[in-house]
Order: structure tokens, then C-alpha cells, then sequence
């Protein structure tokens, strides 16, 4: 490796170094990932979400009149009968209240992706601070977080949002913050911990206190970034109950949001076609099995980045 | 000594199946072992001493495949026997005391009782005989009685160790396969029982093939000798036959990389390189790329036996013998 | 054990605390207090409503009304229901929680069984297909919107093919003039259960050190006979059709929950069963020439079944909302459909009882889960 040698002799910035390593290491576990077909079909189902929610606005200012296409006070002029089955017009239909369903499908989905972001972005950084700091200092300050998360792996993260929502107006923030809270103190700050424990003990750690470095600044040099792939698999797992909890909970009626998948069920429940399952399918079907379909596919690609960063998982 | 031969393997080829291709672990072995009779098989790790092992009992992962060669267990042929019919010889006829023999014991269930289930899978017997032939065998491997009806986790390595052996002469089997039961044992535990169990073998007549990568161990217990390389076996003999004339240059090459405690001084040699990849072997005799005494005959064909009496090894120049 | 078993109460009860702390410093971190909500309804007579400012002591410094909420639980007192006014909260709860247990515990046994059941079987039998087609299906039924999912069981075997009573925890009709009321039918049918179980489980503690094929022999007869002697009694009874309307009524909730929380089981118990197999006892267990199957059953199952349970508890919280979701779905009336109707009518007091409750559940089911697991494994010892 000639190329170390005059590395050696310029030093290279510490970030420069990382960058080269992370990259490398993201290429092997990238071929390791795609091995997992299962983890790739879920990746692709993200895309297409994705795709739709990036084509909503761009479609709303080129084809689709905001007066009968927008997802919540939009209307259908051109029906007779309201919910009107899929026509050219409406692919997917339209809803008791006379609005098109692809619309409020494609709406959706760019907010289920936001509370989704920001739930994992909680939760992670809740989780990984939780994780790095009770395995650094353990004594004390580990027990009081370690029995913290005892009470909050306890929590029906669900029921809690539903006794809150009759207390306060949840809304998407709020939503995420609160799972965020709940698995960023509890489960994922559990899971962090003890692969922060085999950080700590490393000897670069040592040696960093050794050279005298502050806390906080070995905290977040050395331990941290060890825990990001973790941290990143969490993420996959924190969207999937994001995207549920809201899903549930809209789906319930306690939620203050303009348009979700869940609201769509509820405003096909509160219509009186939720038994019609067979006759107005596009009531049903589309807003759940984006939900079903959306959450299993994090959750898949969660599972296949678990066999990629957890080499017992490993097929051999 | 009577000439009656417990075990006969002729041949025996076993591959395991992997994405890069099929491992020869166990490359055309042949052996016999009469009763009462201690084999040695000694070899680095990695030279399929411990596939020799599974195979006998035919306990294989399920990549593994049998390619060729027969078992013979008193006369009777291992390898075309059924799951089902094989069973029966497992434990009954053929035991084994695992390499990790601190794990071969179920951590939920009392030692006992897991002694007792092996005689209860091969015998009909009331529970209180059955813990009655458990008390005997404590005492045959000097265990507190005590301790039968303990969980594993209340044992300490040694003790572990004496239950799994005393767990594989419940049966009373004709052979008994020890594949490096010491080696996580501490030295003084380590020789303590490495005798208890020679005299054991000995007393009961019983046959026994012990697996090690070290050559004092294997002199402390055995009276024939297989040196292991590669998947092979590359020198047989009696033991004090094989210590004292070694033929094969990897025999002298790991007697001496270890130290003696009587013989004169000397220094330790360190074998280069390492072990072959049993994906694609060195063409020749395997141990070639090592071997200080390798000429181009080495490299290219399989070399003859040389054999002085029941003493053997499979060499192309024997360092100081003269090739007839 | 005594010792294990005071210490774990004492860790609940400090989590409980903790927990009602946490439920007080929500409640009271609101805009105005607690009595706006009943000030605001205007179904509440004044009378009760000053009598709820007393019992709620919103007048009081902050740390007596923190005593008093903590007293008002630990005794039960959590005020008055709007939506079922004047019912109490302990009325309303104390008639729903023995609802959300038997079904909650039937749909967790079920579960918990069919998911290590299955494990079990697809890690022995690996194979591309049966593992390809596990996994997807687990997966399929762990992270499935589980409303829909219930809907669809419901429009399906309820709505369409007709064998299950749509919902409800009873059938109006067939009880308008029941000699007995729901209620009391509902106790002896848990009484029923727990003996059937307790004398279940005892057999099957007993014949655990007979030989497998013997054991199963026995506890195949005594199971068949338990079933036997239930329905002897029942219809002697006289209240069999009630009881029968109200298994009727319990049995696609059950379904449905065991449905959605089974696979989160069996993919676990398939992971747990690859790598015990993996363990040197595993080897040893089959150089001992025990058959496959007790090999299967008798050592990698059992060891397997450690971190299952482990997760299963740490899962509980999951199988919780799990529970509310289903009931509402189903109205089934119990606590989860109580917590999420008093959420929608904004009827606080009952919601945050219901949720006191909920939480109360899972802090003993840790217990029992905890015990469990101490029994299960010999390393632990108290």
C-alpha cells in the first residue's frame, strides 16, 4: 500500500480518515445487504413511497385541479354519487366526502415519512446519548437510567398516546416526540448501552482518558461513532411504530391531523362503509395496505441491516 | 494382548460441502484399533482430527458428505446404517466426551438425570436402577455422589469433565472417542485426569481414541500413535515406536515445537507456514510447501508408505533412511 | 424464593410509583386543573362537581393533591365517569378489567404455544421454502395495520361466512330475559378456567420426570377429560347457552389477537432454536443416541425457550396495545375499548383510571413473566 505512505508523511484529517473507513465499510455491508433479497424488497417498497410522495406536489401544480384534487377540502364535481369507484379521472376512486383517494394516498405518504424521520431522529439521539453515557460513567447515573428504562419498556407506548391525546391535542410533533421519548429511554437506549459497554473497554478509549481527553469529547469522538450503525438499524425499527402508533391512532379519531392514512380508514368508518369491505374496496384497501406494506418494509429492511451489523445473525 | 479388532475404518473420505467448494477434512484414513487398545490422533488444529471423530459416529452438519470408506464396528459396517439403526449404536457402542466438554452438559437439566436419559434411551430401566449405575460411575470417576442430582453451573470445570466421562462409560461402550476433553482444563486438573481416565480404559478393557494437538498428552495416553495432516494420516505406529524413531518430517516438526521435560536440551523449532487450504491441497505430499526435505517428487505425486514392522509413514525421503 | 420475590414487589411498587408520579406530573401539567374538565361538562350537576373539586383537593398546595392522587389510587378512587354518569370509575373498571384478562391471557397462551410451537418446527425443518414462506408471513402478520387486520377478520368470518357474532361481548337478544346476569356467568366461567388450568398444569408437572411417550399419553387423557368435565358441569348448570354466546362472542377477538402477536413469537423461537442448536450439548445430546425429536424437544427447545421468554416479556407493553386495538375493533368491552372510548369522549377521569390499570397489568404480568423465568432456568437462584 504505497498510498499509506504518503499519507503518513502529510497528515490526513481525522474526518478525512473516517470517511475513507465508513465508506468502505458501507460498501462491503451494502453487498451484504443486497444477499438479503428479503431486506431489498422492502428498500424498493420505500422508494415507491417515496416516489409518491415526491409526485404529489409536482402533480398539484401540472394535472391535478386543487379544487377537486386536494386531499382534504378537494371535491369531485364531475361524480354523481359520492364515494365514486376508480375511473380515469380518480384511479383510486373517491371518498364518502367526494375526494380523490390517490390524492390523500400520495399526501399521506409525505407526512408519514416526516414522522417517521423525526421519530427515528428522536429516538436515536435520545437513545445513542442514553446508551454512551450510561455505559461511560456506569454508578449511579446508569442505574437511574437503566431503571428509567425499566418503567419505559413497561409503557404501552400506545395507550399512552391514547390517554394523551385526550389530555392534550397530539399532532404529528408531538407523536414523534413522545415514541421518540419512550423507545429513545427505553429499549433502544437498553439496546445502545450494552454495545456502548464494548466500546468503552476498548483501549482507544483508554488511551484517550490516558491523553487526557474530557468526557464529553471522548463521549462523542470515540464512542458515539461506534454506535451509529446501531443506531441506524434503531431507526428502521422506531419508523415502523411511528407509522403504526399515527396510523392507529388517526385511525381511532384522536389524532389532530389534516390528512393520514389512518384518517382515511376513519373517515371511511365514520361514513358507515368499514363492513363493505367487498363493494367500496378502494375505501379500505389502499389506505391500509399502505400502512401494512410501508411498515413491514422498514421493518424488513431493519431486520436485514440486523443480520448485516450483527455478525451472530450472519448466514455463513 | 488378543488380536480382537473393535473398530476397522478403511478409506474413509468425508467432504464438506461450502460455497467455494467441497473441504477434503477426512482424506482416505484407514485404521484399526483392538480392544482395550488407546489410539492417539495428533495433528494441528484444522487437520480434520476432530472430523474423524463425527464421522465415526456419524453426527455430520448437514453440508457434510460421506464420499467413500467403510466403519466397521465389530464386523459390522457404520456408513449404509439408517438414522434409526445407527441410533442405537451411538453412546451404547460408540461414546464420545466432547472437545468443549464444559458446554456438553445440558446447563437446564441436573447432571443425573442427564446421565440417566442415555441409559434410558438404550436400556429399559426403573429410575432408581438407573441412579443407582449413576452413584457407580461417580465413584468410578471419583465424584461426590452428592452432587448427582446438582445443575452443571453448581460444577466446576474439572468436575464437568469427570461427569461427561463418567456420561460416556454408561454404557459401557467399546470405544470411547475423547476429542481434546483437557485442553480448557487447567494443568494440574488436565493431568489428573488424563490418568484416571488411561486407567479407567484400562481396567475396563475398553478401546479409546483420544484426539489432541499435543504430542505429550498423546504419549501420556495412548499405545498407538496416528500423526494427523492435512486430512490424513501421515504416520501410524506404536507410540513408543513413533517417539522414539519418527519417520515423517512432521512428526519430528511437532515434537520438536514442544519442550521435554527429561531429554537433553534443545532448542524449540517453530514449524513455517500454515496449514494447507483443504479447498485446493498442495498437489504431492500435502505437507510439501513446509517440508525442508521436499524434492520435485514431493510436489508432484503421492508419496509410498514406508514401513519399518507395524510402524508406518507415507514419505518420499524419510530424513536418514535410505529409499530402497 | 421469598427473598427474589420481596425484592421484585419492592422494585414493582417503587416502578408504580414512579409511574402514578409520572401519570400525576401529565395530568397536571395542563393548562388550568383537573376540575376544568368536569367544569367545562355540562352533564356534571354543580353538586358533584364541587364534590369532585373536594375529592380531587384542587384547592390544595400542589404536594397535597399529589398525596391525595396517589391515595386516591392505591384505594380504588379515581372519581366519576362522564360518559357512564353516575358510575364510578372503580364501578366501570372493576366490571370491564376481568373482560381484558380472560381475553388477553387466552389470546396470550394461544399465542405464546402456537408461536413456539411453529419456531420450533421451521428451525428443525430448514429448508428455503419453509423458511422463505415463514418468515414473510411472520412478518406479514407482525407488522400488519392491525385495525384493518381486524376488519377484515371480522367482515370475513363474521360479516361474510357468518360463523361469529359480529363484535360485542354478548348477543342482547338471547339475554334479555336470562335468569342470570352477564356478570355473574362471566366469574364462574374464570373460575371454571383457573381450576381447569391449575389441575392441567399440575399434571403436566407431575408426569415431567416420566418418559415422553408415557407423559404425552397422560396428558392427552387429563386434558381430554378436563374438557369432558367442564361441559358435564356446565350444562348442569343450566347457564350453558349464556356461556356459550359469550365463548361465541370471545372467540375472533382471541383469534385475532393471537394472530397478530404469534409470529413476533415464532420468528423469535426460530432465531433462538439456530443458535442453541449450534450449542455443544446439542451434539452431545444426539451422540447420547437420543431420537430426534427429544432431541429437539428436550434440550434445544427448552433452552431455547429462555430468550424467548425474555422477549416475550420485554414484549408485553407491545401485546398491551395490541390488546386495546383488538378490543376496540371487536367492542369488546373491556379496558382497552374503555381507555380509547373515554379518550374519543374526552371523559378524563375514566381514561386515566383505565390507563392506570393498563399500566398496573403490565407491571404484574412482568412479575409473574420474571417468576416464571426464574423457575425456567436453574442458573438463577434467589
Amino acid at each position: 500500500m504505497s498510498a499509506d505512505h504518503t499519507q503518513a508523511a502529510a497528515p490526513t484529517a481525522l474526518w478525512r480518515v473516517r470517511v475513507r473507513l465508513a465508506s468502505r465499510s458501507l460498501r462491503e455491508n451494502w453487498s451484504l445487504f443486497l444477499e438479503a433479497r428479503i431486506g431489498v424488497i422492502g428498500l424498493a417498497v420505500i422508494v415507491f413511497y417515496a416516489l409518491l410522495a415526491m409526485a404529489h406536489p409536482v402533480l398539484m401544480n401540472t394535472v391535478w385541479e386543487e379544487r377537486i384534487y386536494d386531499p382534504v377540502v378537494g371535491y369531485s364535481f364531475d361524480e354523481t354519487r359520492q364515494p365514486a369507484p376508480p375511473s380515469l379521472s380518480h384511479p383510486l376512486g373517491t371518498d364518502p366526502l367526494g375526494r380523490d383517494i390517490l390524492s390523500q394516498l400520495m399526501y399521506s405518504a409525505r407526512s408519514e415519512f416526516l414522522l417517521g424521520l423525526l421519530a427515528a431522529v428522536v429516538t436515536v439521539t435520545i437513545g445513542t446519548a442514553v446508551g454512551a453515557v450510561s455505559a461511560y460513567f456506569g454508578g449511579v447515573v446508569d442505574m437511574l437510567l437503566m431503571r428509567l428504562a425499566d418503567i419505559m419498556i413497561m409503557m404501552p407506548g400506545i395507550s399512552v398516546l391514547i390517554v394523551l391525546s385526550a389530555l392534550i391535542g397530539v399532532e404529528h410533533f408531538e407523536l414523534a416526540l413522545i415514541i421518540g421519548i419512550l423507545s429513545g429511554f427505553g429499549g433502544t437506549g437498553v439496546v445502545l448501552k450494552s454495545q456502548a459497554l464494548s466500546v468503552v473497554v476498548k483501549p482507544y478509549v483508554e488511551a484517550a482518558r490516558t491523553a487526557g481527553g474530557g468526557h464529553f469529547h471522548i463521549i462523542l469522538t470515540h464512542v458515539v461513532p461506534n454506535l451509529l450503525p446501531l443506531s441506524f438499524l434503531y431507526m428502521m425499527f422506531t419508523v415502523t411504530s411511528a407509522i403504526f402508533s399515527e396510523a392507529v391512532l388517526s385511525f381511532l379519531g384522536l389524532l389532530d391531523v389534516r390528512m393520514s392514512w389512518g384518517l382515511m380508514i376513519h373517515t371511511t368508518e365514520s361514513a358507515g362503509y368499514l363492513l363493505q369491505v367487498a363493494e367500496y374496496w378502494w375505501l379500505i384497501f389502499p389506505a391500509s395496505l399502505s400502512i401494512t406494506l410501508l411498515c413491514s418494509s422498514f421493518y424488513l429492511v431493519g431486520r436485514s441491516l440486523d443480520e448485516v451489523v450483527n455478525p451472530r445473525l450472519r448466514r455463513r | 494382548m488378543n488380536a480382537e479388532t473393535v473398530l476397522a475404518v478403511d478409506n474413509l473420505t468425508m467432504h464438506y460441502a461450502t460455497r467455494a467448494g467441497a473441504v477434503r477434512a477426512v482424506d482416505g484414513v484407514s485404521f484399526s484399533i483392538e480392544r482395550g487398545q488407546s489410539l492417539g490422533l495428533v495433528g494441528e488444529s484444522g487437520c480434520g482430527k476432530s472430523s474423524i471423530a463425527a464421522t465415526l459416529l456419524k453426527l455430520l452438519p448437514d453440508n457434510a458428505r460421506l464420499v467413500s470408506g467403510s466403519i466397521s464396528l465389530n464386523g459390522v459396517d457404520l456408513v449404509p446404517l439408517d438414522e434409526e439403526r445407527m441410533r442405537a449404536y451411538r453412546w451404547d457402542r460408540i461414546s464420545m466426551v466432547f472437545q468443549a466438554a464444559m458446554n456438553s452438559l445440558d446447563p437446564v437439566y441436573r447432571v443425573g438425570d442427564q446421565i440417566v436419559e442415555a441409559l434410558e434411551a438404550h436400556y429399559v430401566t426403573a429410575r432408581q436402577d438407573a441412579i443407582e449405575r449413576v452413584r457407580e460411575l461417580f465413584d468410578l470417576v471419583s465424584l461426590d455422589p452428592g452432587f448427582i442430582l446438582r445443575y452443571p453451573h453448581e460444577y466446576s470445570g474439572g468436575m464437568k469433565q469427570r461427569a461427561i466421562i463418567a456420561m460416556a462409560l454408561a454404557c459401557e461402550p467399546d470405544l470411547m472417542i475423547a476429542d481434546e476433553p483437557t485442553t480448557a482444563l487447567d494443568v494440574i486438573v488436565q493431568d489428573k485426569i488424563l490418568r484416571e481416565m488411561r486407567k479407567i480404559q484400562r481396567s475396563l478393557d475398553m478401546s479409546m481414541i483420544y484426539i489432541s494437538h499435543d504430542m505429550a498428552v498423546i504419549a501420556e495416553v495412548s499405545d498407538i500413535v496416528g500423526v494427523m495432516y492435512a486430512g490424513k494420516i501421515v504416520e501410524f505406529g506404536p507410540t513408543s515406536d513413533v517417539y522414539a524413531t519418527p519417520i515423517h518430517p512432521y512428526t519430528r516438526a511437532l515434537m520438536s515445537a514442544f519442550p521435554s521435560v527429561k531429554g537433553e536440551k534443545r532448542e524449540l523449532t517453530t514449524l513455517p507456514g500454515e496449514p494447507p487450504n483443504l479447498l485446493d491441497p498442495p498437489s504431492g505430499c500435502r505437507f510439501n510447501p513446509r517440508c525442508s526435505y521436499a524434492t520435485d517428487e514431493c510436489r508432484t505425486s503421492e508419496p509410498p508408505i514406508v514401513r519399518r514392522g507395524a510402524h508406518w509413514a507415507a514419505c518420499w525421503n524419510p530424513p536418514g533412511e535410505v529409499r530402497s | 424464593m421469598a427473598k427474589y420475590l420481596l425484592k421484585r414487589m419492592a422494585q414493582i411498587l417503587l416502578t408504580l410509583f414512579v409511574f402514578l408520579s409520572l401519570v400525576f406530573f401529565i395530568v397536571n401539567a395542563q393548562p388550568g386543573d383537573v376540575s376544568n374538565f368536569y367544569a367545562l361538562n355540562p352533564d356534571l350537576p354543580p353538586e358533584t362537581r364541587e364534590r369532585l373539586q373536594d375529592l380531587f383537593g384542587v384547592n390544595e398546595p400542589l404536594w397535597k393533591q399529589y398525596a391525595v392522587h396517589v391515595k386516591n389510587t392505591f384505594t380504588g378512587n379515581f372519581g366519576i365517569s362522564f360518559s357512564h354518569y353516575p358510575r364510578s370509575v372503580a364501578d366501570v373498571i372493576k366490571e370491564r378489567l376481568p373482560r381484558t384478562l380472560v381475553l388477553f391471557l387466552t389470546a396470550a397462551v394461544f399465542s405464546f404455544y402456537l408461536g413456539f410451537a411453529l419456531g420450533k418446527i421451521i428451525a428443525w425443518r430448514r429448508g428455503r421454502w419453509v423458511e422463505y414462506t415463514s418468515t414473510v408471513g411472520g412478518v406479514a402478520l407482525y407488522t400488519v395495520f392491525t385495525p384493518w387486520f381486524g376488519l377484515m377478520m371480522i367482515w370475513f368470518f363474521a360479516f361474510k361466512a357468518g360463523w361469529f357474532p359480529i363484535g360485542k361481548f354478548l348477543d342482547p337478544v338471547l339475554w334479555r330475559d336470562a335468569p342470570v346476569d352477564a356478570n355473574s356467568v362471566f366469574n364462574r366461567m374464570i373460575l371454571t378456567a383457573i381450576i381447569v388450568s391449575v389441575a392441567v398444569f399440575a399434571v403436566f408437572l407431575v408426569t415431567s420426570r416420566k418418559r415422553a411417550s408415557g407423559a404425552r399419553l397422560i396428558r392427552a387423557a387429563s386434558v381430554a377429560a378436563a374438557i369432558l368435565a367442564v361441559i358435564v358441569v356446565w350444562l348442569a348448570s343450566g347457564a350453558a347457552t349464556y356461556a356459550w354466546d359469550i365463548v361465541r362472542h370471545m372467540a375472533l377477538p382471541v383469534i385475532t389477537l393471537t394472530l397478530i402477536s404469534f409470529a413476533g413469537t415464532m420468528l423469535l423461537t426460530r432465531n433462538s432454536m439456530l443458535e442453541t442448536m449450534r450449542e455443544d450439548f446439542v451434539m452431545a445430546a444426539r451422540a447420547k443416541g437420543l431420537p430426534e425429536r427429544d432431541v429437539r424437544d428436550k434440550h434445544v427447545a427448552r433452552n431455547a425457550l429462555l430468550p424467548v421468554v425474555t422477549s416475550f416479556v420485554f414484549s408485553l407493553a407491545f401485546a398491551v396495545d395490541g390488546g386495546v386495538i383488538t378490543e376496540s375493533i371487536f367492542s369488546w368491552p373491556g379496558m382497552g375499548q374503555t381507555l380509547v372510548s373515554a379518550a374519543v369522549s374526552e371523559d378524563l377521569p375514566l381514561a386515566v383510571g383505565a390507563f392506570v390499570f393498563v399500566g398496573i397489568f403490565v407491571l404484574v404480568a412482568h412479575l409473574v413473566a420474571d417468576v416464571l423465568y426464574a423457575y425456567l432456568d436453574p442458573r438463577i437462584r434467589y
